[in-house]
């Protein structure tokens, strides 16, 4: 995850500073190779570090969590955290600058799709080595993963095409069934669907197809959402998906065969690391694939000003038909997942509270912006769960924080800010990069 | 910069020759807190929280907790799952990865208790959900043990007690569809009642979803239906709402009620209206006696308030975990063998005589323990009424 937060970097550098200035000709390929150095260390140096420290374990989520429950062992952590991250972190970036540069020219003479997957395998190899220290860790990120697919799709709606939906947890909670029912039925046993009708050792192999079919069934759900928006837009349409939510969450409490409120468990163990990261990879990609084409202007014409649109001959029924579809198919799948990271999903988990969290990730991330989606999603993930040992104050301290962005940033953190992966994976030893 | 690095070096210097020298021989033991201290029910965590400082306590005031004869000093690491599934599951994880934990007590609600012990079996670390009453909490899972009786035991327990005391033969029911707790106790009742007095004996078996404040179709019905006694499996702010109304609507027949109606707004929320009814519970707080009255009283001294049955069948899960250290008979710091030598002893705990009752696990890790009816007296308080037993 400190990739997404180290992307702010390789940005072009506003300041004059000289460290800022050092920062901003190392590529994201640096950068990311960085890290990588960084949890390698860890993982092959931290346990001997932190009991030369004494520290009894590796600080879980850069130290925070340690600091709040423990204030004394403050100095001990910061330093692990530093001698781990920051220095290798920053050494490694500066030394390896130019060769990542050449590397990274390089690469981006290929097609596209090869230093894409270059950058992706090295992050997914950040992420597994530094979840390999705990399984909390992988929990952690896989949670935040899904919380990233969801707030994502939820802006396609929320940001890219303005309207107000209440209804994302509905779309989970039908994706989340629909996965969990398919894989129950078919590769578990248990009581409510008797033994199971497949070999249990191609369920790993059919669980995309659970997922999609997941999506699927959400994305349908979102036609009684779809088709009341060809008329009503603002408050109203906030009220019908606000409705939408009540009528799914209700029906699966009085649907004796999925559980009703007592919930569904004994989901299979398919959601691993991986699984949950290529989901999550692919669902940003053909999201933001699908936001740079012409129906993502069209949604922004729609935004704007639906008249004007539909007299520019923007078909507006079908763009809000497609956007609507389309965004509860990603809910959908993240619902799947989620359902099977926990292995047990109840309908009270997908009431207005989720619908808040959903929310809250996008206007702090910012509006129409995927970069915005990724940071609200982890940022606000990563703190309610670092935040933890604060019980209470937790619910101040991250309430107070979006108050203050939405004083200063109106719109979010980093809102309208087109995600350019080709310009992101650019060599930077050029001054003409740094636009 | 250079300066900057200097002061980090002194700083951590210091900070290693002052760190705390290492318990001496004895391993600690550290005991998992996993409790919904924010979100929807903070009183259920406050309560859990209470009733384990007080037994730690009792602990340090011992000197540590004897295993075969060396005293472990005791820490518990109390973790805040914010009523949610997946903080419940991740709190769990992290008691166990990250804490290591011996043993961990909670979450309290079924929303919580079932997947989280699905990760507490999975890494074979014994955990006891003081309250959760769904089946799927145990079922199947050698490491995971609940501290309280199950809706199938008390659902019979209301229908028998009802038969013997009012010698009723009709009865209603009202309860929550959308919640999983009321919904599954309202099935039980209903199968006992009408296994006592045949098909169609439950005149009205009436339903309402989660944060309805008016009920008056619904009573209206079940007045009209002739039922003799009304059941109604509630929390306690819909058990105020429901008296009243039903009241005001001109029953004046007996309301019976279950383990949800034990706490202590339901007074406060019903007031007179609900004096002289009866329910099932795992503890009565007025008039009891003995180990429970010393609970109560020690409580109420130190926070102010009478605990409610959630707080004491935390202080019996933690009895029990107590007992079940001890009686392992050694801990050796490897924390997997000491979880399976803990998940054993725990399995084996016969008759354990706690402030809700005696209690011995069946082979799911539920226990077999009696309730207690209730009757709340003229003044609000909780009387002992009955003890019915299986």
């Amino acid at each position: 995850m400190e990739a997404n937060r180290d992307k702010s970097p390789s940005h072009p550098p506003r300041g004059k500073g000289a460290l800022r200035r050092a920062c901003g000709r190392v590529p994201l390929l640096g950068w990311l190779l960085a890290i990588l150095c960084a949890v390698l260390l860890e993982h092959y140096l931290g346990k001997a570090l932190a009991d030369l420290l004494g520290l009894r374990k590796i600080p879980v989520l850069l130290g925070v969590v340690t600091i709040l429950k423990k204030p004394l062992l403050m100095p001990k952590t910061v330093l692990f955290v530093f001698l781990i991250y920051a220095l290798p972190i920053g050494l490694t970036a500066r030394l390896i600058r130019e060769p990542a540069n050449w590397l990274a020219e390089r690469l981006m003479r290929m097609p596209v799709l090869i230093p894409a997957a270059v950058h992706l395998a090295i992050l997914y190899a950040i992420l597994h080595i530094w979840g390999d220290v705990s399984a909390y860790r992988v929990l952690t990120l896989k949670l935040t993963l899904i919380a990233v697919m969801l707030t994502l799709s939820l802006n396609v709606i929320n940001g890219y095409m303005g309207e107000f939906s209440c209804s994302h947890p509905g779309f989970m909670a039908l994706g989340a069934y629909a996965t969990s029912v398919f894989t129950v039925g078919l590769f578990a046993t248990d009581k409510i669907f008797g033994p199971a009708l497949l070999p249990e050792a191609l369920g790993v192999y059919l669980f995309p197809v659970a997922l999609f079919l997941g999506g699927m069934v959400a994305a349908l759900g979102a036609l009684v959402i779809a088709i009341p928006s060809f008329r009503t837009r603002g408050d109203y349409l906030a009220i019908i998906s606000l409705a939408f939510l009540f009528i799914v969450k209700s029906m699966i409490e009085n649907l004796e065969f999925v559980g009703g409120p007592r919930g569904l468990s004994s989901q299979p163990d398919y959601a691993s690391l991986p699984m949950v990261f290529s989901a999550c990879a692919l669902c940003v990609w053909i999201i933001n694939n699908f936001v740079r084409s012409t129906i993502g202007k069209a949604l922004n014409a729609v935004r704007d000003d639906e008249m004007a649109a539909d007299a520019m001959t923007v078909n507006t029924r079908r763009t809000k038909m497609v956007a609507f579809m389309f965004a509860a198919f990603w809910a959908g799948v993240a619902g799947g997942l989620f359902a099977h990271v926990l292995r047990y999903v109840n309908p009270a988990t997908f009431g207005i509270q989720k619908l808040a969290e959903v929310l809250a990730m996008v206007y702090f991330g910012g509006l129409n912006s995927v970069y915005g989606s990724i940071v609200g999603a982890v940022s606000l993930s990563m703190l309610s769960e670092a935040l933890r040992p604060l019980e209470i104050f937790k619910w101040i301290i991250i309430p107070l924080l979006l108050i203050l962005v939405m004083i200063f940033r109106p719109t979010g953190l980093i809102a309208f800010k087109e995600f350019d992966g080709r310009r992101l994976m650019q060599p930077r030893n050029r001054p003409d990069n740094e636009v | 910069m250079r300066k900057g690095l200097k002061w980090i070096a002194a700083v951590s210097v210091i900070t290693l020759l002052l760190a705390p020298v290492a318990w001496g021989k004895a391993e600690l033991i550290k005991v998992g807190i996993n409790a919904p201290m924010t979100g929807d029910i903070p009183k259920v965590g406050e309560g859990s929280k209470f009733a384990a400082q007080m037994w730690l306590e009792d602990i340090k005031a011992a000197g540590g907790l004897d295993v075969g004869g060396v005293k472990h000093p005791v820490e518990l690491v109390i973790e805040d799952n914010e009523s949610k599934a997946e903080s419940a599951v991740k709190t769990n994880t992290k008691m166990i990865t990250e804490d290591e934990v011996l043993v961990i007590v909670g979450p309290q609600s079924s929303k919580q208790a079932v997947p989280a012990g699905d990760v507490a079996n999975n890494y074979k670390t014994p955990m006891i959900s003081p309250w959760s009453t769904n089946p799927d909490t145990t079922k199947d899972r050698p490491y995971v043990f609940r501290g309280c009786f199950l809706d199938p035991f008390q659902g019979p327990v209301v229908a028998n007690f009802i038969t013997n005391e009012f010698g009723f033969t009709k009865a209603a029911v009202l309860y929550d569809v959308a919640s999983d707790y009321p919904k599954g106790l309202a099935e039980f009742f209903k199968k006992a009642w009408e296994e006592l007095h045949g098909p169609g004996s439950v005149v009205a078996y009436e339903s309402f979803t989660t944060k309805d404040a008016d009920f008056s179709s619904q009573l209206t019905n079940i007045i009209n239906s002739g039922a003799e006694v009304l059941f109604t499996p509630q929390y306690y702010n819909e058990v105020a709402l429901i008296v009243q109304q039903a009241h005001e609507l001109g029953w004046k027949k007996p309301i019976v009620g279950s383990d949800s109606w034990g706490s202590a707004e339901t007074i406060e929320l019903c007031g007179a209206a609900c004096h002289g009814l009866f329910f099932s519970t795992h503890y009565a707080a007025a008039g009891a006696t003995g180990k429970t009255k010393e609970f109560i009283d020690r409580y109420q001294a130190k926070h102010g308030y009478i605990p409610d049955d959630v707080a004491a069948l935390t202080w019996d899960a933690l009895g029990i975990v107590g007992q079940a250290i001890s009686t392992c008979g050694k801990i050796t710091g490897d924390v997997e063998d000491d979880r399976q030598c803990v998940r054993d002893a725990m399995a084996k705990i016969k008759e354990y005589d706690g402030i809700t009752g005696k209690m011995t696990f069946t082979e799911e890790g539920d226990p077999i323990k009696c309730a207690v009816i209730v009757k709340i007296s003229d003044k609000g308080e909780y009387e002992f009424y009955k003890s019915v037993c299986p």
